[in-house]
């Protein structure tokens, strides 16, 4: 459970908590990207993370595994708070980025994959299960050789799905995973997504498109001005986000 | 991060050019005055200089909390002795000045890369050294402004992803190494896109320069370069004569 208590968090001068107790540098505090928000996410639940550019949802992910300091409040991943045990929060929640790209740090798949398992310290033969488990959830298995740089958008944002996985994580966050990718790579990533869904994996999807994304969701929470403008089951409050800056679904 | 931000300081009404002079008179004087008393006025006029900019001492601390720890280091490796008594005080009061004279200097050059657009940067070098050599070098100016700031916020996007998968509990040499690489793919491709990018904007070596801004504070300015400049060629002036 990732669980959100009376989160405050401003932008900072220097890309964060510029503003935060203890940390005063004569810095300018920026506005608030987050103001005294609270949440909790179950594990295995599909929440889709909705909200205009600069309603702070990257920003709230941010704090679910500690890449981000608060200003006020806290952020607790399985009861512990995250600041107490950042390796356990970072194996809990696996982040995936916007630009597939920032998350890559080596030339070939497998061998970028295997990242986050070789930083848990595994046996070599546990990482190299890791990396094919991975792959296949993203049916990428067999490509392991590859090199990065010469996949395809959609086959990219796998690759950083798959980096997430292999850290073994209860929940996974992605933020904005369908940016730039063509109708093909947005359906073949979320049908990946569904299934490690259907598998027990909680999926925290940050978009402001919603466009396929809500009929598969449990939850759906809009961010604004950073507070919770609409948190409820996607069924029962879409008319709660008709004057809200985001892509409805066009059944709706 | 160090980049423009839009203001009505002294600092941003005076022209580019006044301030890259005062900047240089100011270097000078700072090399020709290494003595505490010199650098004691200089941090006055500092304080003074970065105030009308808009800056404070805490925003350059800030900004350069990276480079903090290498002017510190200077000093204390320079008093460390292979032999009794080990640590030489004396021997650390000189790079501890000129690390104290870098900071000054690093704190003008925030107050000018805060007050300062690009393009008036870029026209400055271009108005300050004549012909074709002024627009390249100004050129060069420009790219440089614009370019630190996307490659810097690549590495930090990249730190960041790493340290989501725990990449921040590596060896600080193998954190190096990747970011390195990381950021090393990252410039190469960024480059090759600006390139495409300057081309598909019609880029030229001679642009329409924007409008000069040189008024009253400028003179002011100019008069305080002048009398930097005085000051930095005294003691060499003064030996000459007497």
């Amino acid at each position: 459970m990732i669980e959100v208590r009376d989160l405050t968090h401003r932008y900072g001068d220097s890309g964060g908590n510029a503003g935060a107790p203890g940390n005063d540098t004569g810095a300018e505090a920026g506005p608030f990207a987050l103001r005294d928000l609270s949440i909790q996410i179950p594990d295995g639940e599909f929440l889709v993370l909705a909200g205009a550019n600069g309603s702070g949802k990257s920003t709230l992910v941010r704090h679910f595994n500690g890449l981000l300091t608060p200003d006020e409040g806290e952020v607790l991943v399985d009861d512990t708070p995250v600041g107490d045990d950042l390796v356990a929060a970072r194996t809990r929640v696996g982040m995936v980025f916007q630009e597939p790209r920032d998350c890559f740090v080596a030339a070939t798949v497998a061998r970028d994959v295997a990242f986050g398992p070789e930083n848990l310290g595994l046996p070599r033969e546990e990482i190299d299960r890791r990396v094919e488990r991975a792959l296949a959830a993203v049916n990428m298995a067999g490509r392991g050789d590859e090199r990065l740089d010469r996949l395809s958008g959609g086959e990219q944002e796998r690759v950083a799905v798959a980096g997430a996985l292999a850290m073994d994580p209860a929940h996974l966050v992605l933020d904005e995973p369908f940016t730039g990718l063509d109708e093909s790579a947005r359906e073949s990533v979320l049908a990946h997504l569904l299934e490690l869904h259907r598998d027990g994996t909680g999926i925290v999807l940050v978009t402001h498109d919603l466009r396929d994304v809500l009929e598969h969701a449990d939850r759906l929470v809009v961010l604004a001005d950073g507070e919770i403008a609409v948190d409820a089951p996607p069924s029962a409050d879409l008319d709660a986000i008709d004057d809200l800056p985001v892509r409805r679904p066009e059944r709706c | 991060m160090l980049t423009y931000e839009p203001g009505d300081s002294v600092g941003h009404r005076l022209d580019a050019r006044s301030k890259l002079l005062l900047q240089a008179a100011f270097a000078a004087a700072a090399f020709g005055h290494t003595d505490p008393v010199g650098l004691a006025a200089l941090t006055g006029l500092t304080t003074a200089l970065i105030a009308l900019a808009s800056t404070t001492p805490g925003v350059v601390f800030v900004e350069y909390r990276g480079v903090l720890p290498f002017l510190a280091a200077a000093p204390a490796i320079e008093s460390l002795r292979l032999g009794a008594p080990w640590i030489d005080p004396a021997a650390a009061v000189d790079p501890a000045l000129a690390a104290y004279r870098t900071l000054l200097l690093l704190a003008l050059v925030a107050a000018y890369v805060r007050t300062t657009p690009v393009r008036e940067s870029e026209a400055a070098v271009a108005r300050l050294v004549p012909g074709k050599a002024g627009r390249l070098l100004g050129l060069g100016v420009g790219l440089v402004f614009r370019f630190l700031p996307v490659l810097q916020a690549d590495l930090a996007r990249t730190r960041e992803a790493m340290a989501a998968r725990l990449g921040d509990r590596r060896p600080l040499r193998d954190r190096v190494r990747l970011v390195a690489t990381a950021g090393l793919t990252r410039v190469l491709s960024r480059t090759d896109r600006l390139a495409v990018a300057l081309r598909a904007r019609c880029l030229s070596w001679d642009p329409t320069p924007p409008e000069s801004t040189f008024g009253r504070d400028d003179v002011l300015a100019l008069a305080l370069a002048a009398a930097l400049a005085g000051w930095a060629l005294w003691p060499s002036f003064a030996a000459a004569v007497w």
